[in-house]
Parts: structure tokens; C-alpha cells; sequence
């Protein structure tokens, strides 16, 4: 049976979301692979986080528990895990594209001799079950299809392109893996100094109703609005790339190629044109609305709702309607 | 002894003026070329780690066609000391993986004393981010990426910043190391005497030979991936223009707002 091995990964104590995505999806549509998940650390991390790998609906978890492992250190991490992949030998390889997954996979990557493609948005297998990873790339101007000679198949994936859903019950079988490698010349090369800690905004990627504003909003405090809107509607907030290099919107909410890639049920983008770049980031959107002045709009084509209207004329009516 | 600073720069199109043809390449008649923007932010950091080193030499080094002379042409003329151009057929269709072997063979055969190795983060035409950790790895050099800033510099070691989704960090690296940035808004304006230095200076062109290039690892046959299909992307969906007046359409987004609400976006 193929297998397909999905690297679940850690920052601050915590699952990355975009690890229990890929868990989710290609759970749901490989059905006839296994779906695997690995995970490693040091032994009080693994314990905190155990019981919630196991709840992620993948049919194995691999647990790899290594001293040298209790901070993320890219050398150290790529040795243990590509030591796991001779080893194991799965046929296709995930990891999300974090900052850490976008540093660690092509060191992997160069280690075992094999292909790698970034930052991808969909998966399907080929008739030979080989991994045919799709991407963007040019800034989201044009998609590519990409296959490997090498085996496994790997891939990093964008954080959001998947939707993550809770399964009820999961049964799932654990492996432990007694990793003896000695990672500590490799820890004395680099040394962290100093760490303070960002404030992470919540997930806002995966909520169910995005309501986004661009250019068209004409002003700052038009766009102060769209915070208005979401608070009575319980949305969140979302810029266009236009918006947020106006200084309107913080880049911590910008969707599309260089911002976030979202997956909302409902996408409202108010005065936003629709530049491929923005689009990109909402392929993943059940509906999407667009309200825009312009009918030429490219987003007035790509939209299921197109809405010829001022959006600040829309957004004054709604705010108004919903404040009765 | 001198520090050696090697800097990997790309030439890349200018991917604000893409224009397509009808089979989905990219029309390459006419496109302003110009170096990777998170490059110009490796020469940046090289060149401040120059300013406090003093004795210290930056390299710039790109592998490409002929034409990626101007790129290492304005390389020097930014304050990078010497070029060179790795260039051959066999080099052609590199992926990340081939293209971190070519520029680990480059290091091992030209440049085995280089102290630091710094690349910016990605490049805009493919935005993969693969080759520095590739390079880093084949060279066994321990590396920092989402670099953003140098705090210090001696011979043996360095420290700097780095910035994540999460946190950010101070991290001492030992030498030799390979550091990738994401400082791509810079622009480093060369004075006349850059241009002139740029001019008179000799650009090194190697070929795989010169590098010991084991050519089953490299170009468009020695890498592993290879792209199936390239479109542009589809994103259309069946577009329904709502007409009428302001009511109607307000009126309409709140229906889609309550369905959403109810679990039923259909």
C-alpha cells in the first residue's frame, strides 16, 4: 500500500495547524494509502503533545525521541528525520511550509538525494501512485505540476491551502523509534542568544466568514469599517496586498501569494480588483463575493457573487442594517 | 588572513512585467533582467560584514547564461570584489537540488577556505527558498535563514538576526556557515567609481570541468524534478452578477452571511 508520511511539527509546544491540514486531507482523499504521521523531539515534548497526534485521524504516528532534539535546530533535525526516511521508506513525504519546514525540507532534501517541491497548494497521485505536487510560482502568475524521479515523492505545503477537520474517533497505531544518533557537534555550530517571542495573532486563515478590503475602500478610515462589519457579523478581517502597503491593514492579515492563503466558507472582498496575486490566496474559498464599482474587474469574472456597487456604500449599509 | 565572503546571486526577470505566450512560457523577447531583489539583500549584509571585518573580500558568484554578466557586472559595481559566472550547457534546466550541487562544487573546488556564504531567501521567479539549505548541506556548514540583520563579526564567528512567524532571535554561528536573508528592499546605488571598477574588472567564467562537476547531477537531466504541466491559473468560477439597487445587494450578503452561519453555504 502507498504511504504517505506527514511531518508533524512543533513551535512553542504547540501542533502546527498546517501539519494537522495535511493529515486531514490526504486522510480524506487518498483513502486507499496509509497515511502516516511523524513527529519528534525530546521526551517531555513528545509526552505533552502525544494524545493530540493521536487524535489527528492518521493511521500511524511515528514517534522519534531524541535528547539533542528539545529546541529546533535545522542540522539536527534533518539528520534524525532523514535517517527515518531510509529507513522507512514511505512513498510520499509532507511537510508544511513554515518558516522552519521551508528551512529544514531542502536540507533533507539535499541529504537524501531527492527532488523537492515548494510551497505547494494541491496533491493527487499518478497512475503509478508518484506524488504530482502543484504550486504557484512567478508570484502566482502561473501553476506548475511537478514530478520526482526520486522516491519518496516530497513536497512542503502552504499553510491554509488544506482545510483541517477534527475526526470523531481515530484509531491509530504508534511506533516508537529509538533515534541513537549523537546530534551534539552539530548543536555547538550555532548557538540561539536571545529569543523573544512574537505575539501570534490568532488563526484567523481557516475561519468560516472572511471579509476582506482593498483599494476600493478609498481610505484608512473607510477600511476601519470592514473591523466594524466583522464584529457585528462575527467575520474576520482581510486586506488586499494594495491595502496593507497603504499602511491600511497590518501585513499580518493580507491575503494572496506574499499574505495568507484562506479557506473560509464565505470570502466577501469589498473593493478589492482581483490581481491574480490576491486570488491566489482564496482558490481554497467555498463562495466568494465581490462587491466592486469597476465591472471590468478582473474579481468580478472569478467571484460566484458579483456585485456591481461602491463598496463603502455597501459597507455603510450593512454596519447600519446590522447595528438596527 | 583575509575573511572570504562568497555572495550567490540569480538573475531573474523582472516578474512585475511578465508577459505570456500561448503556450504558458514566459516571453522572454524584450524582458528587463535584473538580480533577485533578496540577492541585493545578501550583497547588503556582505557588504556591512566587510565594513566591520575591514580585511575581508566579497565574491559574487551566479551560474546562468553568458547574459548573467550583468548581473555580476552590477554586483561589482554595488562593492563586490570579484566575479564569477558559472556557465554551461549542462548547467541548463538545474532544479534546487542540482543547482545547490553546482554551487557546493564551486565552493569545494574554488573557494574551499570561504569563511561565510550568504544568498537571499528565494528567488521571485520560482520562490522555493530550497537552494541555500540544499547548499548547506552539501557543504556540511551549519546555517541561519530569515536573516535579517548582522550584529556582529569576527573570523571565527557571528551573530545575527533572525526573524520568524513566531519569534525573533539572536543566533551565534560558527564559520564556515551559510546565511540566507530576507532583505530585499534594499537598494544599494553604485557611485561612479563603482561603475568604473565594474567596468575594468574580469569576470571568471567556469565550466562544469573547471568545477569537477559530475554532469549526471546536474542540469535539466540530473534533476530529480521536473515540472509536467504549466498553466495559468484557472481561477474562475460561474459568475453570477447580482443587479438592482444598494438594498438588494446588502440584503443579499446577509443571506450568504446567515447560510454560512448555519453550516449551509450551498
Amino acid at each position: 500500500m502507498t504511504k504517505i508520511l506527514v511531518y508533524v511539527e512543533i513551535n512553542n509546544n504547540k501542533i502546527e495547524k498546517v501539519s494537522k491540514e495535511i493529515i486531514s486531507y490526504t486522510k480524506q482523499t487518498f483513502d486507499d494509502c496509509e497515511i502516516c504521521a511523524l513527529i519528534a523531539g525530546d521526551n517531555t515534548t513528545i509526552e505533552a503533545l502525544k494524545q493530540e497526534v493521536l487524535s489527528l485521524g492518521s493511521d500511524k504516528v511515528y514517534v522519534i525521541q531524541n535528547q539533542f532534539l528539545s529546541e529546533f535546530n535545522v542540522c539536527a533535525y534533518c539528520d534524525v528525520i532523514a535517517d527515518f526516511i531510509t529507513q522507512d521508506k514511505p512513498d510520499v513525504f509532507l511537510i508544511g511550509a513554515t518558516f522552519n519546514g521551508r528551512e529544514l525540507a531542502p536540507r533533507i532534501a539535499s541529504k537524501l538525494e531527492i527532488g523537492l517541491t515548494a510551497d505547494c497548494t494541491a496533491l493527487s497521485l499518478d497512475e503509478n501512485k508518484k506524488l504530482l505536487a502543484t504550486r504557484p510560482t512567478y508570484g502566482g502568475k502561473l501553476m506548475a505540476t511537478i514530478s520526482s524521479k526520486t522516491v519518496p515523492g516530497f513536497a512542503t505545503i502552504r499553510p491554509g491551502a488544506f482545510k483541517f477537520k477534527q475526526p470523531e474517533s481515530s484509531k491509530t497505531e504508534i511506533c516508537y523509534i529509538n533515534s541513537e544518533l549523537n546530534l551534539e557537534n552539530l548543536l555547538t555550530r550555532t548557538n540561539v542568544l536571545k529569543t523573544d517571542i512574537k505575539e501570534v495573532a490568532e488563526d484567523w486563515t481557516g475561519s468560516d466568514i472572511i471579509i476582506a478590503g482593498g483599494i476600493g475602500l478609498k481610505s484608512k478610515e473607510n477600511f476601519e469599517l470592514i473591523y466594524k462589519l466583522c464584529e457585528l457579523t462575527g467575520a474576520k478581517p482581510a486586506a488586499s496586498r494594495a491595502a496593507v502597503e497603504l499602511g491600511w491593514a497590518p501585513q499580518s492579515i493580507q491575503v494572496g501569494q506574499t499574505g495568507s492563503s484562506v479557506s473560509p466558507k464565505l470570502y466577501v472582498a469589498l473593493g478589492i480588483s482581483g490581481a491574480l496575486q490576491h486570488m491566489t490566496g482564496v482558490t481554497n474559498a467555498l463562495k466568494i463575493l465581490a462587491v466592486n464599482t469597476d465591472i471590468d474587474a478582473p474579481i468580478m469574472k472569478i467571484a460566484d457573487y458579483a456585485i456591481q456597487a461602491d463598496a463603502i456604500n455597501i459597507l455603510n449599509s450593512l454596519i447600519s442594517k446590522l447595528s438596527d | 588572513m583575509t575573511f572570504k565572503i562568497i555572495v550567490f546571486i540569480k538573475q531573474v526577470p523582472d516578474t512585475d512585467d511578465i508577459k505570456w505566450t500561448e503556450h504558458n512560457t514566459i516571453q522572454r523577447d524584450g524582458l528587463e533582467s535584473v538580480i533577485n531583489p533578496y540577492d541585493i539583500g545578501a550583497i547588503q549584509l556582505a557588504k556591512n560584514a566587510k565594513f566591520l571585518l575591514k580585511d575581508c573580500e566579497i565574491t559574487a558568484v551566479s551560474m546562468g547564461p553568458l547574459q548573467a554578466q550583468d548581473a555580476l557586472k552590477e554586483a561589482l559595481a554595488m562593492g563586490c570584489d570579484k566575479a564569477f559566472l558559472l556557465c554551461d550547457k549542462k548547467f541548463a534546466g538545474s532544479d534546487t537540488l542540482a543547482t545547490a550541487y553546482v554551487l557546493s562544487q564551486f565552493i569545494k573546488t574554488q573557494y574551499n577556505n570561504a569563511d561565510l556564504i550568504i544568498c537571499g531567501y528565494q528567488a521571485v521567479d520560482g520562490d522555493t527558498a530550497q537552494t541555500p539549505s540544499g547548499l548547506a548541506q552539501k557543504l556540511d556548514f551549519p546555517q541561519i535563514t530569515n536573516v535579517t540583520a548582522l550584529k556582529e563579526i569576527n573570523s571565527e564567528y557571528s551573530v545575527w538576526f533572525k526573524s520568524t512567524e513566531y519569534y525573533n532571535q539572536q543566533i551565534k554561528i560558527t564559520h564556515p556557515a551559510v546565511i540566507s536573508t530576507t532583505i530585499k528592499d534594499t537598494e544599494i546605488m553604485p557611485g561612479i567609481n563603482g561603475y568604473i571598477k565594474a567596468q575594468n574588472a574580469d569576470i571568471t567564467i567556469l565550466s562544469a570541468d573547471d568545477i569537477q562537476a559530475d554532469i549526471s547531477k546536474t542540469g535539466f537531466s540530473g534533476s530529480p524534478t521536473q515540472v509536467k504541466k504549466a498553466f495559468r491559473p484557472s481561477i474562475e468560477r460561474c459568475s453570477e452578477l447580482i443587479n438592482g439597487t444598494n438594498d438588494n445587494a446588502v440584503e443579499c450578503i446577509l443571506t450568504l452571511i446567515k447560510k454560512c452561519k448555519e453550516q449551509d453555504c450551498d
